[in-house]
């Protein structure tokens, strides 16, 4: 031992300061949604949301031949609900992971990035707070993304094409009172999935700390996933996948309805979400912060 | 007297893979004292203070800040306490008072006008306004001393905070230490710079390899301190070293680069001068090299570009 001969040996120990006022539960979230709206990116990937899916919806609309080969494609020319569906296919493949890790998977990693983990973990407020602060950051912007998007989606469609009756995809007529309400059933059916790319995202943005890989990974990872999906001799995974959890709206729409697959979707994000979640927290409260 | 603790930290040892980066290290310090930890880069000082904020667990040994360990109170340890460990980082696409008011979210809060004070008080309020992104880095050291203040500390932990500024920069962040420290408050100091500590600081820990070499007053690290030394270039180079042999009380040596170098008390080495005059060896430069602290600073820190000048022992072999 390097041992310090020091009369301090012998000296009392100074009394703790008087507690400081402690932080709400809630201040760490305001700290992070200040931060958050203070970036350009987030309020770029807002104005994306609002904004693209208007754009997709006048393009397809003006196509003189729909696309028949995609689910509700054969009447996405002469249907609001059957374009804002087909949309709504089309974001789940990659837009939806990719909205939501451009936050989540930033969030942990540009404290690496800007090397303020010192700055924010020497003040009263503990790392678990901050995580779950920044967690509850995230998924709230994920949420208000599909809202958006959704919204933008469903609305312009059905200005730009009109509100007929849908046809269902066993050939069945809902009517259009009906079918507004599950197409918005349809596009919320999206937020447990998009939670768990999400979760995928936080993962790796504490884990790379570099917050490329925690925007990026998750999307490659969304498109392996529907590759391996897509492949012969995997019916037991599939289920387990996040993106099939993706497709399990398409029971609204048929005759009978079966709702089977969206509380599949349902536990398997939540799995995914408890597993992503669970383990960043435990990375973030067990590492030495060693850089910045 | 009987002054009580603000850190006391037992037998701390921290391991990065095979690399021993603090080593059953013991610091005392006490309240209301400027305390300075000095080592060069490497030695362990950043760690040590960063397993005082937390932000990296030892392996082995208890640090405690006003008697309570992170196992026992966790973020509480931290009241009355605040710093920052090396350069003070902010996020750069909010305002220097943006951020500031962030944090003291994270504080809890902070009494009404207190932000504008600590603004005042580390010269920043003209600027607070302006994105940190555009800020230099004197302005952000300056933020980072701003960000501790609203704390109201009773222990303020400052890692190299003269690091990177410009001389006026360097003398404007001592002297704000000291006006700081003025105040009653316990300051811990880590540098590099023996002249700041010895400027600043009451006490002091010289580090070396993550152990602790010295530990004591500056008065007492004076005691120990060399003869000062100095750089010699003459017109006769071999001569000049002829005649620091016959001066028992000095030391000259040449260096690999083939400069001279001089130690001893200036008494002595005022004489040796006086011989190389009448020698008629031509005095080219004499300049004083490091002062007597740093000497025994690199010296303690087992400096090998600086040993040869302030190792009398090697110095004397050297010169025969």
């Amino acid at each position: 031992m390097t041992a310090v001969q020091t009369s301090a040996d012998a000296r009392a120990v100074e009394p703790a300061p008087a507690p400081r006022r402690r932080p709400s539960a809630l201040a760490a979230l305001r700290w992070e949604v200040r931060k958050l709206r203070a970036q350009r990116r987030a309020k770029a990937v807002l104005l994306v949301a609002l904004v693209a899916p208007a754009v997709i919806v006048v393009v397809i609309h003006g196509q003189s031949r729909p696309p028949k080969d995609t689910l509700f494609g054969r009447f996405a020319t002469e249907n609001g609900f059957a374009l804002s569906l087909l949309v709504l296919g089309f974001a789940s493949q990659w837009v939806l992971p990719l909205l939501t890790s451009i936050v989540a998977g930033d969030l942990f990693a540009s404290e690496d990035q800007h090397g303020t983990w010192k700055t924010v973990l020497t003040r009263s407020t503990s790392r678990s707070r901050l995580f779950w602060a920044k967690t509850a950051t995230a998924v709230g912007f994920a949420a208000l993304v599909l809202l958006v998007l959704a919204a933008s989606t469903i609305v312009s469609s059905l200005l730009a094409v009109g509100h007929q009756p849908l046809t269902g995809l066993t050939g069945q007529t809902v009517p259009a009172a009906d079918a507004l309400r599950l197409v918005a059933v349809a596009w919320a059916t999206m937020l447990p999935p998009t939670l768990a790319f999400t979760g995928v995202a936080i993962l790796l943005s504490v884990w790379s700390r570099n917050p490329a890989v925690g925007i990026a990974a998750p999307v490659v990872l969304g498109m392996v996933m529907q590759l391996v999906g897509a492949l012969g001799g995997v019916e037991a995974l599939r289920p387990l996948l996040v993106t099939t959890s993706f497709e399990s709206w398409h029971g609204l729409f048929t005759q009978p309805v079966f709702t089977g697959p969206l509380l599949d979707g349902l536990l398997v994000s939540a799995a995914w979400c408890g597993f992503t979640l669970a383990t960043a927290f435990v990375l973030l409260r067990r590492r030495d912060i060693t850089g910045g | 007297m009987n002054p009580a603790l603000a850190v006391d930290a037992r037998g701390v040892t921290k391991t990065f893979g095979s690399v021993r980066a603090v080593d059953d290290i013991s610091v005392q310090v006490a309240a209301g004292e400027v305390y300075g930890v000095l080592g060069p880069n490497g030695a362990g000082k950043t760690t040590f203070l960063r397993m005082l904020f937390g932000l990296i667990r030892p392996d082995s040994g208890t640090i405690r800040v006003f008697g309570r360990t992170w196992d026992e109170a966790g973020v509480e340890v931290l009241d009355g306490v605040a710093g920052f460990i090396e350069s003070p980082r902010f996020y750069p696409y909010l305002t220097g008072r943006a951020n500031l008011a962030g944090l003291t979210l994270l504080d809890g809060g902070t009494p009404p006008g207190l932000l504008e004070e600590v603004l005042d008080v580390v010269e920043m309020s003209d600027r607070a306004d302006q994105l940190v992104g555009g800020y230099s880095y004197g302005m952000r050291q300056r933020l980072g001393v701003a960000a501790s203040l609203l704390r109201e500390p009773r222990l303020l932990v400052l890692d190299e905070p003269a690091n990177g500024l410009d001389p006026a920069g360097i003398r404007d962040m001592r002297a704000l230490v000291k006006r700081l420290a003025g105040r009653g408050l316990t300051v811990l100091l880590s540098s590099h710079d023996m002249e700041e500590v010895e400027e600043i600081c009451d006490n002091v820990t010289i580090m070396t390899r993550g152990t602790v070499a010295f530990h004591g007053s500056i008065a007492e690290l004076r005691t120990r301190a060399p003869d000062p030394g100095h750089a010699l270039a003459t017109t006769d180079d071999d001569r000049a070293l002829a005649l620091g042999a016959e001066h028992p009380r000095i030391s000259v040596t040449r260096d690999p680069e083939g400069a001279l170098a001089v130690t001893g008390p200036p008494a002595a080495v005022s004489s040796y001068v006086g011989a190389l005059v009448r020698a008629d060896v031509g005095l080219l430069a004499f300049t004083p090299a490091h002062t007597p602290l740093e000497a025994l600073f690199f010296m303690l820190t087992d400096d090998p570009t600086h040993q040869s000048l302030h190792r009398p022992d090697r110095v004397r072999v050297a010169a025969r």
